[in-house]
């Protein structure tokens, strides 16, 4: 009953590799036939999707396969051994070759075939290899989800290897000849260990009695490459307070040498239990290990432009999209647990974006990355946010300017412990190439890199001249630095120059450069005063007031973003030049510039509104980028420069009136108390006094009225 | 009726097979028990806790694992300490016309050889080890329970001499009648057993016995690594014949050999009902189930009194001290531990470290269940692993120091820390020692990759100047005014303490809204005071307030006790000028 499901199992799988089309009409498998006929590949990769494809699936016919793989590969493979067309060129015949047409020969010659012995088994003459391969649809399984339930059947997994052994023969058809006979004697090889023959089962030895010796024929057996590989549990996988679990895996034939350690990988392959052998079977038949049939090889890459959409993240990213407010909100779900910091969240948001690479017809680059500099007082979560960043990166490398290896920041030559070569290892800012760098602790480089971030930040490679190796590496990466104040905290003393530890040269390369400082302010204390209290009472950090985006999500709306390249419309060339200009005079006119406004102003200024059109999905810069571009990077000068802004513009009475103003407008109110006000301004570090003189000098111009006994005020609309 | 057809203790697998067999003549179908119970832990439940039976199972110790026969019930007290993924096994099959099962056992009574119908069940394999840094006392003085036992078990082998030839065995009489005679079979247990426990004895460390046990269809979110855990079930010997071994893993890379090392060095122990064991499952009995306010007040006094007078009579570094003893991480907020607070005991000198420093670890060693000492040298450092690591070459796990279970306490003595330099091993562990100490974390080495573990560990940290290798919560200035011998503790006292510490760090806390309102301005009052402060400082502040109310056995902050929270600061800060 069983044989004939099979029987026309065999049938439906010839039709399906001699009929499936794909997108182009040809026939996709009977081309690859032909290739494996002219002995230009050996592999046969079977498509789950294609079967799935098939236009007279028989949904039936699919479960089997994936449910009961190894026996279809089988079933596959005789179909193919039947479907197999003749060569249509010429190649050298091998050994191979010549042995098989030796034996076809014989075969012919005699004809007591029925033993089964004698007869070829199909395995021998095969030249190629059958796999075949899960759909890639759906999420990969980890190796814990993996039950016994799924013995048996074609799974996909993703993982990281531990372990390889080296490659070597496995044999798959032994072959002998008989010492009385003559007769070549197969012995098809299932598992690792096999029983060989010792006495010949021909006819002709049997009814002789003469017992007949056997020899095994190395060179006429057929042996597969084999190898064998440990993979284990992604960490992100793994529940909490859980070790990761491992799996063998083997790889057979061409997918051998495919692996190594420490690649992270996604296999198909079929999830089988290893009979225990010998002995153990007879005790131990109760407990069976269990390995993975690999079947096909995928490595995972996490770059942003292989990055695949999975699920609804389409639909979600386009009703994103559509979202007027996008920016605000994926700025706030970048580390949500960090309370305020609106711009400084946009401006990472805006370095995870980054801006298209260009390349010059003469072949000069420009970067598009952005790079960001955060300096700040101890404890103001730098670290954080550069941790944060680097967990929605895809591809991220968090490192301190006195990294602990040797490698440091860039590249070294190195010995080779085992072999005495030398060998280029490259650092963070190399294995961050085409991701994020987060240096942290960046003041406290070491002197060495700092020359070679130079080259990083501006050219994006490391060149190295060591030790007979002269080369350069890509370092196309974003560098995200954070760094204290000259003397640990920020001197309010002293001009920012002094405090921001760093050579011009260097800051220069930063588009945007933010300090953070703790500023002494009622509202914020409160609000830490608040946090803390909340935490210690309630076990959770209070409620965000909105929900931030999921990393995942995150991730695949930049990515999406990416892989927009906006450029520049001719009519805002103009208004961007101008804007330049006035930066550049502004600079001129004061007498102590804090800042350096080059060419690489300009370029910082394209790059940033790139970044926010992407955001946008959009294929041209607009005016509103272009001014958000600004901002910014007038708020990252404020940030360094406001106090001298507040103590050199505005007067104490102005500012105090113009707080009110602001406050009533907000809360949309004409009458404003006292005691509010006096609350707003102390918040500001002004004293009631000040506020007295203020309420009268106004109350003189008649801008308000101030009750006679509660000081109340009352706004005169104009 | 009269009694059991089956003994929990001695053959606790025959009630497993008569459940079996009871719920597949209910017409069950043996397919659906994958992942599920039939029946057997419920009975195994009732007997264990409804009836008082888990004192009388004797829990396996060293010195226990000597008369402890295979196949018996018994109970470990372990940690985890590694996972080693799971194992599938043929969980039932058909014998003939019968169905039987596997589960609990290693190998099939039975053959199975020519069994179709088989179904394959899957288990988890735990390697578990002894607490780490376990203290004498809080062992359960196995000598009471296991001779009690042994006497009783011997009494049954007694009687099952008499009754053998007679075979109305009352424990053989529920098995099937095919299986071999039961004279026979009793007689190849027995010496299974002598032949085994033999082999058991000569583990790794003949004081710790580690433990690998194989646990059945409970959910994975349940057992944690590093978690204490008491697992009562059957204890097997593996009797798997490993001939075959050099030529079946001779492409030098398995799993195997650990696996198959494990197998023979150490006891199984086939999980029927396991539970999470806090401190005070380690008193030896609690005094009283409902705490009494006045009686904890009492126990407070007395225990402040004698921590004191270790302490030389410093007060002050005295009311840290117990704060710092009842600490724990009772929560996580985003990347914050709150709850701990590590103490930092400075102005330490070589001599008075001799003196107090050996007091204090002895004190808490007699206070606290699991504790450590660390010795900081730069030798130290630079040579001993400090993280778990994993090991591929064996799949295992090593362990490394701080692979502590919740709960455990360590005195860092960085007193004898002398200058010199670290090498990588040394800048990682110090690494690691601030990590733990900051965010309550050990870094788990996986050579691919790290994988942080949260812990949660008391640091005391013993030091001549504030220590900047371990930033701890709190650090008082150490003064000493009298070298005054302490006072000889009773046994009762030190029970009382015990319980004290084991219990009051558990009862609930909440804080009011007028006291938060309170709390609140008296923060930003500080801040306001004093820009250096942090959040971290006020974070501590009220860990220190929680700690004082559930001192005093009270579950909510009082005015009085914030008080109290700002005079032990004030008091503090006045010390550190």
């Amino acid at each position: 009953m069983k044989d004939l499901d099979f029987a026309a199992d065999k049938v439906l799988a010839k039709e399906f590799l001699s009929n499936f089309a794909d997108a182009n009409g040809e026939a996709k498998y009977m081309k690859i036939l032909q290739e494996v006929a002219n002995h230009k590949t050996r592999a046969i990769q079977i498509y789950l999707e294609d079967l799935i494809n098939y236009k007279d699936l028989d949904e039936e016919f699919l479960r089997r396969v994936t449910e009961n793989t190894r026996r279809y590969i089988g079933i596959f493979a005789d179909a193919i051994d039947e479907l197999m067309p003749e060569p249509t060129e010429a190649f050298t015949d091998d050994d191979h070759d010549i042995l098989m047409t030796q034996r076809s020969d014989e075969g012919v010659e005699s004809a007591d075939g029925s033993d089964p012995l004698q007869k070829m088994p199909p395995e021998i003459k095969r030249y190629f290899e059958v796999y075949i391969r899960a759909s890639s649809k759906g999420r990969p399984f980890t190796i814990r989800e993996v039950k016994a339930s799924y013995i048996g059947q074609l799974v996909r997994i993703s993982g990281i290897v531990t372990r390889c052994s080296d490659v070597k023969p496995l044999m798959q058809v032994a072959v002998y000849t008989c010492e009385d006979c003559g007769f070549e004697i197969y012995q098809e090889v299932t598992a690792r260990v096999f029983m060989p023959l010792f006495e010949c089962p021909s006819k002709r030895c049997d009814t002789n009695r003469s017992k007949g010796n056997l020899i095994l024929q190395l060179r006429a057996s057929k042996f597969l490459k084999f190898q064998e590989a440990k993979i284990q549990e992604l960490a992100e996988h793994v529940p909490k307070g859980h070790i990761p679990r491992t799996m063998t895996v083997h790889f057979r034939g061409e997918l051998t040498r495919k692996v190594a350690p420490g690649d992270v990988v996604e296999l198909s392959g079929i999830f089988l239990p290893i009979p225990y052998t010998g002995f153990r079977a007879m005790r131990a038949g109760l407990v069976a290990d269990t390995y993975l049939e690999a079947m096909s090889v995928t490595h995972f890459k996490k770059k942003y432009e292989e990055y695949e959409l999975r699920g609804d993240e389409e639909e979600q990213i386009a009703r994103l999209a559509e979202d007027g407010d996008i920016y605000n909100k994926l700025a706030r779900s970048l580390a949500p647990e960090i309370f305020g910091h609106d711009d400084i969240k946009k401006a990472l948001l805006l370095l995870l974006v980054g801006a298209p690479h260009r390349k010059l017809k003469d072949g000069m680059k420009i970067r598009g990355d952005l790079h960001i500099c955060l300096m700040g007082d101890p404890g103001v979560a730098k670290s954080q946010l550069l941790k944060h960043i680097i967990n929605v990166a895809p591809r991220g490398v968090y490192t301190t300017g006195r990294g602990s290896s040797g490698v440091g920041l860039t590249a070294a030559v190195q010995k080779d412990p085992v072999t005495n070569e030398m060998v280029l290892e490259g650092g963070a800012l190399v294995l961050a190439d085409m991701g994020i760098c987060a240096i942290d602790e960046f003041d406290k480089m070491d002197e060495s890199d700092r020359t070679a971030i130079h080259e990083v930040m501006e050219q994006q490679t490391v060149s190295i001249a060591k030790a007979g190796i002269t080369t350069s590496l890509n370092a196309r990466t974003a560098v995200l630095a954070a760094a204290n104040p000259a003397w640990g905290r920020y001197d309010l003393r002293r001009t920012p120059a002094e405090n921001i530890n760093l050579p011009p040269a260097l800051l220069s390369r930063f588009d945007l450069l933010w300090l953070i400082l703790d500023r002494a302010d009622m509202d914020s204390d409160l609000e830490m005063a608040r946090h803390v209290v909340y935490v210690h009472q309630n076990k959770e950090s209070p409620a965000l007031g909105f929900t931030p985006l999921e990393p995942s999500l995150l991730r695949a709306y930049i990515s999406a973003a990416r892989r927009l390249s906006p450029s520049v419309p001719r009519e805002l060339e103009e208004y961007i030049a101008s804007a330049y200009s006035s930066i550049r005079q502004e600079e001129a006119k004061s007498n102590t510039p804090h800042s350096y406004t080059t060419i690489r102003t300009l370029l910082s200024i394209l790059r940033v509104s790139a970044a926010l059109a992407r955001l946008r999905f959009s294929d041209f810069v607009a005016q509103s980028d272009v001014d958000e571009a600004l901002r910014l990077m007038q708020m990252s000068k404020f940030s360094l420069y406001s106090d001298e802004r507040q103590k050199s513009g505005l007067d104490a009475i102005s500012d105090i009136y113009s707080i009110l103003r602001d406050e009533a407008a907000r809360s949309n109110r004409m009458d404003v108390s006292y005691a509010h006000a006096l609350n707003w301004i102390s918040r500001k570090g002004y004293s009631e006094a000040q506020l007295k003189e203020c309420l009268e000098e106004y109350a003189a111009l008649n801008v308000w009225q101030i009750h006679p006994h509660t000081f109340d005020i009352r706004f005169i609309d104009a | 009726m009269v009694g059991l057809p089956y003994d929990f203790l001695v053959n606790p697998l025959g009630a497993v097979r008569s459940t079996f067999e009871k719920a597949l003549a209910t017409g069950s179908d043996p397919a659906s028990f994958d992942g599920k119970d039939w029946g057997a832990l419920d009975l195994f439940r009732q007997f264990l806790f409804d009836q008082g039976g888990l004192s009388r199972v004797p829990v396996l110790t060293p010195t226990t694992i000597r008369w402890i026969k295979p196949n018996m019930l018994v109970r470990f007290r372990g940690m985890i300490q590694d996972m080693l993924g799971n194992e599938f096994y043929v969980g039932a099959y058909k014998d003939g016309s019968v169905w039987r099962t596997n589960k609990f056992i290693d190998v099939s009574q039975f053959s199975m050889n020519d069994s179709a119908d088989m179904l394959i069940w899957e288990r988890r394999l735990l390697y578990c080890v002894p607490v780490p840094g376990q203290n004498a006392w809080t062992e359960i003085s196995s000598e009471a329970v296991g001779n009690d036992c042994m006497d009783w078990a011997s009494q049954q082998r007694e009687k099952r001499r008499r009754t053998d030839n007679e075979s109305a065995d009352c424990v053989d009489m529920t098995r099937d009648d095919q299986h071999p005679s039961p004279a026979s079979e009793f007689g190849a247990a027995v010496t299974e057993g002598t032949s085994s426990s033999m082999s058991m004895v000569c583990g790794p460390d003949a004081n710790s016995l580690p433990c690998l046990v194989k646990i059945y269809d409970s959910p994975e979110s349940d057992l944690k690594l590093n978690d204490v855990f008491e697992f009562v079930g059957v204890l097997t010997s593996d009797q798997e014949p490993h001939v075959d071994k050099d030529f079946e893993f001779s492409n030098g890379f398995c799993e195997g050999p650990s696996l198959q090392f494990l197998h023979n060095k150490v006891p199984l122990l086939h999980c029927f009902v396991y539970r999470k064991l806090a401190a005070q499952d380690f008193l030896k009995n609690n005094p009283m189930a409902e705490p009494k306010p006045q009686l904890i007040r009492e126990i407070r006094e007395a225990l402040l009194r004698h921590l004191t007078a270790i302490l030389g009579n410093d007060e002050i570094a005295a009311h840290f001290l117990l704060l710092h003893l009842l600490s724990r991480v009772h929560t996580r907020v985003d990347a914050v531990a709150v709850g701990k607070l590590s103490l930092n005991l400075t102005s330490f000198k070589k001599e008075t470290t001799s003196i107090y420093g050996n007091r204090l670890s002895v004190a808490v060693k007699d206070l606290l269940p699991f504790t450590h000492c660390i010795p900081l040298t730069v030798d130290y450092l630079n040579s001993t692993s400090l993280a778990p690591k994993k090991d591929y070459d064996t799949n295992r796990l090593t362990t490394g120091v701080l692979q502590l279970a919740e709960g455990s306490h360590v005195i860092v003595d960085e007193t004898k820390l002398e200058a010199g330099i670290l090498n990588s091993v040394g800048v990682e562990n110090t690494r690691l020692l601030k990590n733990l100490m900051q965010l309550q974390k050990v870094e788990y080495d996986f050579k691919y990759y790290k994988m942080e573990m949260a812990a949660d560990v008391q640091l005391l940290i013993l030091s001549e100047g504030k220590s900047n290798i371990l930033p701890a919560d709190v650090v008082v200035p150490f003064r000493p005014s009298s070298v005054a011998s302490s006072e000889a503790i009773t046994a009762e006292a030190l029970e009382a303490w015990r319980w004290y510490l084991a219990t009051v760090r558990l009862l609930p806390y909440t804080i009011k809204s007028e006291i938060q309102k309170v709390v609140e301005n008296d923060l930003v009052a500080a801040m306001q005071a004093d820009r250096s402060l942090s959040p971290d400082d006020f974070s501590r502040w009220l860990t220190m307030g929680r700690l004082i109310s559930l001192s005093f056995g009270e579950t909510c902050l009082s005015l009085e006790h914030w008080e109290m929270v700002k005079e032990l600061e004030k008091l503090r800060r006045e010390r550190l000028k």
